[in-house]
C-alpha cells in the first residue's frame, strides 16, 4: 500500500498541494483526477522523491522512500525521459544494467505488442511512439507498483486503443497502478478507484462500481458535483 | 471460438455498474443464440482485454453470473454456460420484460391508450426491423 | 561502486562524440602546422637563399648555424597550436555546467530517470564529477602521446645534416598553454590541476543549489561561487603574502591557503551530495 498523509508543498508562492491524503492499494487501478496544474504530477514526483515537500509523510509498504524501494514501484511521467541520442535497444539495455527488478522477456513481449523498432533513435519518435516506449520502460519492470502521468494525453486514438488493451491485461493484474488524468473519458471503465482532487488536495475518494450501485452516478456526475459547485 | 463478433465493440454507459453491465451483455448474447449452452467461455483475463475493462471488474461479473448460476466453473477448468434451459430460457423473458418495464414506466407519464400505444409500438417496431435490414445489406454490397 | 562505474561510463559515452572531436582537432591543427612549417623552412634551406644571406627572418631557426630544431617550429607555431588546447579547455569549462544542465532540459528530461535509479544519488554527482576528470585527462594525456609523434614527422622531413637535438621541457615550454596544461614541476601540477578541481567541485554546488531552490536558487548559486572566491583568494592576498612586514610568514600563509583549499572543497562535495539526495526537484 502506498500511503499519502497530509502532504504540503508550495511552488512559486503559490500552495499546490494543500493537506492531499489517500492510499493506493495493491491489485487496484486508482486514479488521480483533476483539473490541469491541479497538482496531479507534483503528487507522483512527491512519490517518487522527485522533488522535496514542505511537510507530510509518503510511505511505501510501511517505509520511507528510499532507493532499494525504486525496484518496487515504477514511474511512467508524462514525456519519455531518456536520452534522445540512444537507440530504443540502448534504453532497454540502460534499463537493464540498472535495475534488477527489469524482465527482458516482458520488454521484448511489450516492444512486439506495440511494433516498436529497436534500431531506432529516441529522438526521432513520434510522440504517439514515444509514449508506447515510455510504457515499455515502466512496464517491463516487475515492481509491485507502477505511477503513471496522464498516460493518454497527446495521444492518437489508434495507440489508445492499444495502451487502454494494456490496463486490461496481466501486465497491470495484482500491481497497484496510479494514474492521473484530465480527461476522464478512456478510463472511465478501467479505474476501480478514482481520487479527485480540488484546491491541492483530494475531496472525494470512491470506488467506482460502488458509487455507481449506490448512488446511479457515473464518475462524471461526481465530478460535476465537485468541480462545477 | 467465434467470441470476438459483438464483442470488442461494447459501448458501456458511466452510470450503471460495469460489471453488471457485463452480465447483462452476457444475457443478451444468451437471448439472441450468439452464445449458446454449454459452451465455453473466455477467461477473466481474455474478457477483460476484449471489452477493455480491467480484471478485477472481469472478475466481479463473473462472480456474479456465477451467483445466478449463468455460468459454471469447476475445478481449474474453463467457466462454461450452463446446460439448465429452464434458466436459459427464464433469461429471455426477463430481458424482454425489463426493457417493456423500462418503457412503460416512461411512456405512462403521457397517459395513452393501451390501444393507440400499441399500434404505435408495432408500427414503429416494423420501420426499426426494416432499417436493420437495409443497413445490413448496404454493409454486405459494401 | 558498480552502478557507479555504469554511470561513469554512460556519462562518457554521452561525451564521447565531442571528445573525439576535440582531439581531431588537435590532431589536424597541430600536425597541419607541423608539417607546413617544417616544410617551408627546409625549402627556403634547400632553394639555397639561406646561404646567399636571405633574411633570418624567414628561417624560423634560433641557432646560429641555421640547423632547425623541433622547438623551433614549436615556437613558431604556438598560435596555431594554441586552438584546439584553448578550445578544449572551453569546451570542457561549458561542459561543466551543460553535464548537469542537459539533463533538466530539452524534451526528454533524463534527470528523472537519473533519479529514480534504485542506486545512490551521490553516486549519479561523483559519476558526473569523475567523468569531467577523465575528459580532462584524456585530452591532456592525448596531447602529451601526440608530441612525439609530431617530433617524428619533423625528424622524417628534416635531413639529419639540418637538424638540431631538441629536449622535450623546451619543447613544452616553448608554448605557453602547453607549459600550463603540463608543468614541469609536480608541486605546479598539484596547484594548477588542484585549483582546476576545486573551481568544478565548486560549480557543482552552485548548480545543484540553483536546481533545489527554484527561483531563488540562482541567487543563492552566486552567492555561494562568490563566497568560495573570497575564502580562496583571502590568504593569498588578504594576508599579505608580498607583504615583507606581514603579521605571517609565507609557510603560514600557505598552510592557511591549503585550509581553505580542503574546507571549501568538502563543504562543496557535501552540499552537492546532500542537495541531490534530498532537496533536488525535477
Amino acid at each position: 500500500m502506498i500511503e499519502v498523509v497530509d502532504i504540503h508543498k508550495r511552488y512559486r508562492g503559490r500552495s499546490v498541494l494543500n493537506g492531499a491524503s489517500f492510499t493506493v492499494e495493491k491489485g487496484q487501478i486508482t486514479c488521480l483526477i483533476g483539473i490541469n496544474g491541479a497538482g496531479k504530477s507534483t503528487i507522483l514526483k512527491a512519490i517518487m522523491g522527485l522533488t522535496p515537500l514542505k511537510s507530510g509523510t509518503i510511505r511505501i509498504d510501511g517505509q520511507p522512500m528510499d532507493k532499494n524501494l525504486y525496484e518496487s514501484i515504477a514511474f511512467i511521467p508524462d514525456h519519455l525521459t531518456m536520452p534522445p541520442g540512444m537507440k530504443l535497444s540502448e534504453g532497454l539495455r540502460f534499463m537493464q544494467d540498472f535495475y534488477q527488478s527489469w524482465n527482458a522477456n516482458r520488454a521484448e513481449e511489450l516492444m512486439k505488442f506495440f511494433s516498436l523498432d529497436q534500431t531506432e533513435r529516441i529522438g526521432n519518435l513520434s510522440k504517439g511512439t514515444a509514449a508506447k516506449f515510455n510504457l515499455v520502460l515502466g512496464l517491463a519492470q516487475d515492481t509491485e507498483y507502477v505511477l503513471m502521468d496522464e498516460p493518454f494525453s497527446g495521444i492518437d486514438m489508434f495507440s489508445r486503443g492499444l495502451i487502454a488493451e494494456v490496463f486490461s491485461s496481466h501486465l497491470i493484474e495484482d500491481r497497484g497502478v496510479l494514474l492521473t488524468t484530465h480527461e476522464i473519458g478512456e478510463v472511465e471503465h478501467l479505474i476501480d478507484r478514482a481520487l479527485l482532487m480540488k484546491d491541492g488536495s483530494i475531496c472525494r475518494d470512491f470506488q467506482c462500481e460502488q458509487i455507481r450501485s449506490e448512488e446511479g452516478k457515473s464518475i462524471v456526475d461526481v465530478m460535476r458535483e465537485v468541480y462545477q459547485s | 471460438m467465434k467470441m470476438n463478433e459483438g464483442w470488442t465493440d461494447v459501448t458501456f454507459n458511466g452510470r450503471d455498474p460495469v460489471y453488471l453491465q457485463v452480465v447483462r451483455h452476457f444475457k443478451e448474447q444468451l437471448a439472441t443464440g450468439r452464445l449458446e449452452a454449454g459452451q465455453i467461455i473466455p477467461s477473466r483475463r481474455e474478457l477483460g482485454a476484449m471489452l477493455k475493462i480491467n480484471p478485477n471488474t472481469a472478475q466481479k461479473a463473473y462472480k456474479e453470473m456465477e451467483e445466478q448460476q449463468l455460468i459454471i466453473t469447476e475445478g481449474n477448468s474453463p467457466s462454461r454456460i450452463t446446460l439448465d434451459d429452464d434458466l436459459l430460457r427464464s433469461i429471455r423473458s426477463e430481458l424482454i420484460s425489463d426493457a417493456v418495464d423500462a418503457f412503460v414506466v416512461s411512456v405512462r407519464k403521457i397517459d395513452v391508450p393501451v390501444e393507440e400505444l400499441l399500434d404505435i409500438v408495432k408500427q414503429k417496431y416494423l420501420e426499426s426491423n426494416e432499417t436493420e435490414r437495409q443497413v445490413q445489406e448496404g454493409g454486405d454490397q459494401a | 561502486m558498480n552502478r557507479y562505474l555504469k554511470l561513469v561510463h554512460m556519462e562518457v559515452d554521452r561525451f564521447k562524440y565531442i571528445l573525439a572531436g576535440l582531439m581531431s582537432l588537435t590532431l589536424v591543427c597541430q600536425f597541419g602546422a607541423v608539417i607546413w612549417m617544417t616544410m617551408s623552412a627546409v625549402s627556403y634551406r634547400k632553394s639555397g637563399a639561406w646561404r646567399n644571406g636571405g633574411s633570418m627572418d624567414y628561417s624560423y631557426s634560433s641557432s646560429p648555424t641555421g640547423n632547425l630544431s623541433f622547438t623551433d617550429v614549436m615556437s613558431t607555431t604556438q598560435s596555431i597550436f594554441m586552438i584546439p588546447i584553448l578550445l578544449s579547455i572551453g569546451v570542457l569549462a561549458i561542459y561543466v555546467f551543460l553535464i548537469w544542465y542537459r539533463d533538466w532540459f530539452g524534451r526528454n528530461t533524463f534527470i528523472y530517470r537519473l533519479l529514480i535509479l534504485p542506486t545512490a544519488r551521490r553516486h549519479i554527482y561523483f559519476a558526473k564529477l569523475t567523468a569531467i576528470l577523465i575528459f580532462i585527462f584524456a585530452l591532456v594525456s592525448f596531447q602529451l602521446a601526440v608530441l612525439p609523434v609530431e617530433k617524428s614527422i619533423f625528424n622524417l622531413i628534416v635531413p639529419s645534416d639540418l637538424r638540431d637535438p631538441s629536449y622535450f621541457s623546451d619543447i613544452i615550454y616553448s608554448n605557453p598553454a602547453l607549459g600550463m596544461l603540463i608543468p614541469w614541476h609536480f608541486d605546479s601540477f598539484l596547484v594548477y590541476y588542484g585549483i582546476g578541481i576545486i573551481a568544478v567541485i565548486a560549480i557543482f554546488a552552485a548548480i545543484l543549489i540553483e536546481r533545489s531552490y527554484g527561483r531563488l536558487g540562482i541567487l543563492y548559486a552566486i552567492l555561494y561561487l562568490g563566497i568560495s572566491v573570497i575564502l580562496l583568494l583571502f590568504p593569498m592576498f588578504g594576508l599579505g603574502l608580498d607583504d615583507v612586514n606581514g603579521y605571517l610568514y609565507p609557510n603560514e600563509i600557505y598552510t592557511i591557503e591549503l585550509v581553505m583549499c580542503v574546507v571549501v572543497m568538502s563543504v562543496s562535495v557535501w552540499l552537492g551530495c546532500r542537495l541531490i539526495s534530498k532537496k533536488i526537484t525535477v
